[in-house]
């Protein structure tokens, strides 16, 4: 129920010394409120980093943090009115669930009324009336984590929910059933929610944007859908879809052509302004379509390998001894031969010193 | 508010620094000290109270036939008892302590964290229900008044200190590493010391520390269990303390039994933090 | 040449960790153990490595009895799904400990060591203190020393499981080209998993695990094309595939007195009775002629979005090719493809199956 502003926001663990590392580049972001937020990269990206400095665990080196146009870059987490869950989930053992989710208003001493009709009404939106006498160890590991996640909704004035990997010990079909009370949730409270995650697919499926991270600085912030049609930089190509995108070499033709291997190829780009005579061209594997005859955007490719996914198959080839792969529906028979693969020109992108142009 | 805090804090701080130091102080200016700046009221500053004289250090290897205390004979004592007793608990608790850590034992009710409880309830009596039968049992097998009898003695107390320290930290090892030099073509006892010895020389070190801590400064079985063959460095300080105690060479003598101690601490804090060893296992 | 595995039990307490579990494995061929946590797939590789003795059943390689000889003399060798190595030695002595323990020459030790870190891609590590190591490089390390022994027998228990998701995606890739070429040398790689992709891109044979049991064996193939039993299709597919209770009657299939669809050619012969009808995602898209689904949840996954569709009592989950945004709670109409519907008996095993039609 806050707009979170990060201005200047950088941060350095060794802060005194002369040539500081960052583990996060200086930056400036703001979080609408009662968005969706996924922080998206490797391991060792800043992204905990990031999150930490929201929650008041890291006090940032530079810069300014503010919630509601608030200055609380020097407050501590319990004054940030922030709800937090990490990776395991945190609950009392020893409590009821009732007594977990009451937890956080009993230590403010609220009233007792007031208690027991908040803890309803949280119980009531995650899900867990049927379980409020249980004994919080019994229940498993995605009730445990909802009790994490309720007791920061307790509070009226939650600001935000930070949440670090919180679906790593969940078993995967537990993982649907969590995500969708998260996204109720979101709705319901409008409260800000924040995912720090290293699985492209759970960012995908979660955020309405998505803040893809490399090497202490932000790459590319978007919906899903950008950053899976136009990725800015070939990191993301690479990080974002599975399989990564395909990158080809190749040389610049014409204001709109590159070639590559013999083949030319149009893109909806406009390549006029383009200095540089080598370029990237990356395209999904979703988008390249095996053809019958050869035609325009079209390159001959050997099959190397039809991999069968299930659902899908995964056709690797080799063209001017570059690879690329293209995932084709299962019925659809490939040849171990060589074949015919259109390029659609509104999924080329071309890409100039790994930036998208 | 942050002021008064900080100022508050250095006090806290500072008066428990003078509470921990001053006895050394006392004890140090002590040992410098003769007859006549003891006895003749308080002195503090040396050169400036008291002129400042050796004799009490000399003392410790002079005999007391020609006037001084003799400790050395006790101090060598008491270093081989106590690092025999250690050596011999760390291998034997050690070595127990991996059994416990990695087998499941069952003996009726009796499971392995029973076993190890039985070995910490040795030191949960407190010493003097021991004592009474350590020293008919002693008396029995001829061992009283004998360093061998105290290094049996200290190899019962010390060792649960020694499997109880490492029953943890080899829990704390993946039983997978074992289980890797197994598939690995090691057989049991090659898995052990090849490969979770060495991952567990911080545990051992640990282990050592507080075992040569306890044994050094044991005083009580020491006195129970030797009359005037043997004696061991604690005992001979408190005799010390008769009708005219020589305070100049009982403080050098203290000062004396604290030294070795202060220089284990001092090695293997060195070693700890070279970085070789902390953070070897996850 | 082969391993043969035979009613292999053991139990504990009252629960079974493995329950008569009987398989035959043939030199070079990679085997894929599939099934959810706490399956018995971890279990099974330990007693196979020969860590974990079962209560009863044999283990039988190449006509000798393998369960009879100790650990630290079969050939086999395990990859864990946590980095686990030496953190004692380097990367070097890490991958030669298990040839200086056998008393290999040291000049052979150095070529085999040097190849093997070469097939991982860490030349150049050799000196490197293990605790220096990223963890898809610690795992690169415990798959080298793996490899070094030449063992007959590759046990790999989730060994990606703990990495990054695209660093996973990479390494599946650079190992199973090891893989392969470690089972052409004659050895049984053995691979544990609890994603079905995973399994399905090795390749190879499948075996599904659930309860310590062995609930089908084939190649990725077949096992795809016909899940012996419902519990077979929920683990072999990601997204799970869509079960629901239905009756056949008069040439219909009923699920609720809305959603009926006429029974499809292969599965005509159904005895009219109450089924579990089986169908994937992918079979479940919009279309006008549908019926009428209420959204509860929707899901960008790359280029394609993932509906999950309720009514009333039938809950589904949905595959759309392209990506698009809807709300929750919206009401949109569903087709279900018949032609690949799956139907199981009420026990759960399969009656009919689009790949081969009538059981």
């Amino acid at each position: 129920m806050a707009k979170i502003e990060l201005q200047n926001i950088a941060h350095s663990y060794n802060p005194q010394a002369a040539d500081k590392a960052y583990a996060l580049n200086p930056f400036n972001m703001t979080w609408v409120d009662g968005g969706r937020y996924a922080i998206l990269g490797p391991s060792g990206c800043g992204k905990t980093t990031m999150l930490n400095i929201m929650s008041g665990i890291v006090q940032p080196s530079e810069g300014k943090l503010l919630f509601n146009d608030v200055d609380v870059t020097k407050l501590s987490t319990s004054e940030r009115n922030i709800a937090q869950v990490f990776q395991f989930p945190v609950i009392y053992g020893t409590m009821s669930v009732e007594q977990n989710l009451a937890f956080p208003l009993v230590c403010r001493n609220f009233e007792k009324a007031v208690i027991v009709a908040k803890v309803q009404e949280v119980a009531g939106a995650l899900s867990l009336e049927g379980l409020l006498k249980k004994s919080a160890s019994k229940l498993t590991a995605d009730q445990k984590q909802l009790i994490s996640l309720g007791r920061g909704l307790v509070r009226d004035d939650v600001a935000a929910v930070l949440m670090d990997e919180p679906l790593t010990v969940i078993d995967p079909d537990l993982k649907f059933r969590l995500r969708r009370q998260l996204k109720e949730i979101n709705q319901k409270y409008r409260s800000t929610l924040i995912y720090v995650t290293h699985d492209q697919n759970e960012a995908m499926t979660f955020a309405e944007n998505i803040i893809v991270m490399d090497a202490g600085s932000i790459v590319q912030v978007g919906s899903p859908s950008e950053l899976f049609e136009r990725p800015k930089t070939t990191f993301v190509g690479y990080f974002i879809g599975a399989p990564a995108m395909n990158f080809f070499e190749c040389k610049l033709e014409g204001s709109h052509n590159v070639s590559f291997g013999g083949a030319s190829i149009i893109t909806e780009t406009d390549l006029s302004k383009t200095g540089e005579a080598t370029l990237k061209l990356g395209i999904r594997s979703e988008y390249i379509r095996i053809v019958e005859t050869a035609g325009i955007n079209t390159i001959k490719a050997q099959v190397q390998r039809v991999e069968d996914l299930g659902t899908h198959k995964l056709v690797s080839a080799i063209f001017d001894n570059q690879n690329v792969k293209i995932k084709v529906k299962r019925d659809q028979e490939v040849p171990l031969d060589s074949v015919s693969l259109e390029f659609p020109a509104r999924h080329c992108c071309v890409y100039e010193k790994e930036q998208l142009i | 508010m942050g002021l008064l805090y900080t100022c508050l804090k250095y006090l806290v701080v500072s008066l428990w620094s003078i509470f921990v130091i001053a006895p050394f102080l006392w004890a140090i200016s002590t040992s410098f000290k003769d007859f006549q700046s003891v006895t003749n009221g308080a002195t503090y500053i040396p050169w400036v109270d008291f002129e400042p004289t050796l004799e009490g250090w000399r003392a410790l290897w002079k005999s007391p036939a020609k006037g001084g205390v003799d400790i050395v004979e006790p101090f060598f004592n008491s270093i081989f008892v106590t690092c025999a007793g250690s050596l011999i608990s760390i291998l034997l608790g050690t070595l127990a302590a991996y059994a416990l850590s990695r087998f499941t034992f069952k003996a009726g009710f009796i499971r392995n964290s029973d076993i190890t409880f039985f070995f910490i309830s040795q030191r949960i009596m407190p010493p003097v229900v021991l004592a009474i039968p350590f020293f008919i049992m002693l008396g029995k097998f001829a061992l009283l008044d004998t360093l061998l009898g105290l290094i049996v003695v200290y190899i019962v107390l010390l060792m649960p200190i020694a499997v109880w320290i490492m029953v943890d930290f080899f829990n704390k090892v993946p039983r997978e590493i074992d289980e890797t030099a197994l598939i690995d073509g090691c057989n049991p006892y090659q898995a052990f010391y090849k490969v979770v010895l060495p991952n567990s020389i911080p545990g051992i070190i640990v282990a050592g520390m507080f075992c040569l801590i306890f044994g050094w400064t044991d005083f009580f079985f020491s006195f129970i269990l030797t009359f005037t063959e043997v004696q061991l460095l604690p005992v001979a300080i408190v005799a010390l303390n008769s009708s005219i105690t020589p305070w100049w060479s009982l403080s050098a003598a203290a000062l004396v039994s604290v030294a070795p101690l202060i220089a284990v601490a001092f090695v293997v804090e060195r070693y700890l933090s070279k970085g070789n060893l902390s953070g070897a296992l996850k | 040449m082969s391993l043969i595995a035979s009613n292999l039990c053991l139990k504990a307490d009252t629960e079974y960790h493995l329950n008569d579990v009987c398989f035959e494995m043939s030199k070079g061929e990679i085997y894929t153990i599939i099934g959810r946590t706490l399956a018995g797939k971890t279990t099974l590789l330990k007693t196979i490595a020969g860590l974990i003795a079962p209560d009863s059943g044999t283990l039988n390689l190449d006509g000798s009895d393998f369960g009879r000889i100790p650990v630290w003399k079969r050939e086999v060798a395990m990859v864990y799904q946590q980095f686990i190595n030496y953190p004692h030695l380097s990367v070097y002595e890490n991958v030669a400990f298990p040839l200086k323990q056998r008393g290999i020459l040291k000049t052979e030790i150095h070529n085999r060591v040097m190849k093997s870190l070469l097939q991982v891609g860490l030349e150049g590590f050799e000196e490197r203190k293990i605790q220096a190591l990223s963890g898809g490089q610690q795992q690169r390390v415990a798959l080298a020393r793996s490899l070094v022994k030449e063992a007959n027998i590759v046990l790999l228990d989730e060994p990606l499981v703990n990495l990054d998701y695209k660093l996973r995606e990479q390494l599946r890739e650079e190992f199973r080209n090891i893989f392969t070429a470690k089972a052409s040398e004659d050895a049984i790689l053995i691979y544990s998993s609890t994603d079905p992709v995973e399994a399905m891109q090795l390749g190879g044979q499948i075996l599904v695990m659930d309860e310590g049991r062995i609930l089908q064996q084939g190649n990725a193939k077949a096992v795809y094309e016909n899940p012996s039993s419902a519990k077979v299709s929920q683990i072999t597919n990601d997204p799970a595939m869509n079960l629901f209770e239905g009756t056949v009657a008069e040439g219909k299939i009923i699920l609720s007195p809305q959603i009926q669809f006429d029974l499809p050619r292969h599965c005509q012969e159904l005895p009219p009775e109450k089924y579990n009808f089986g169908l994937r995602a992918a079979a479940i898209t919009l279309d006008e002629g549908g019926f009428p689904f209420t959204i509860e949840l929707s899901e960008i996954s790359g280029s394609e979005t993932f509906l999950h569709l309720k009514h009333e009592h039938v809950k589904v989950v949905g595959l759309l090719d392209s990506v698009q945004n809807f709300n929750m709670g919206e009401t949109v109409m569903a087709r279900f493809d018949t032609t690949h519907l799956y139907a199981f008996a009420t026990d759960g095993t399969l009656k009919s199956s689009p790949y081969s039609g009538m059981k």
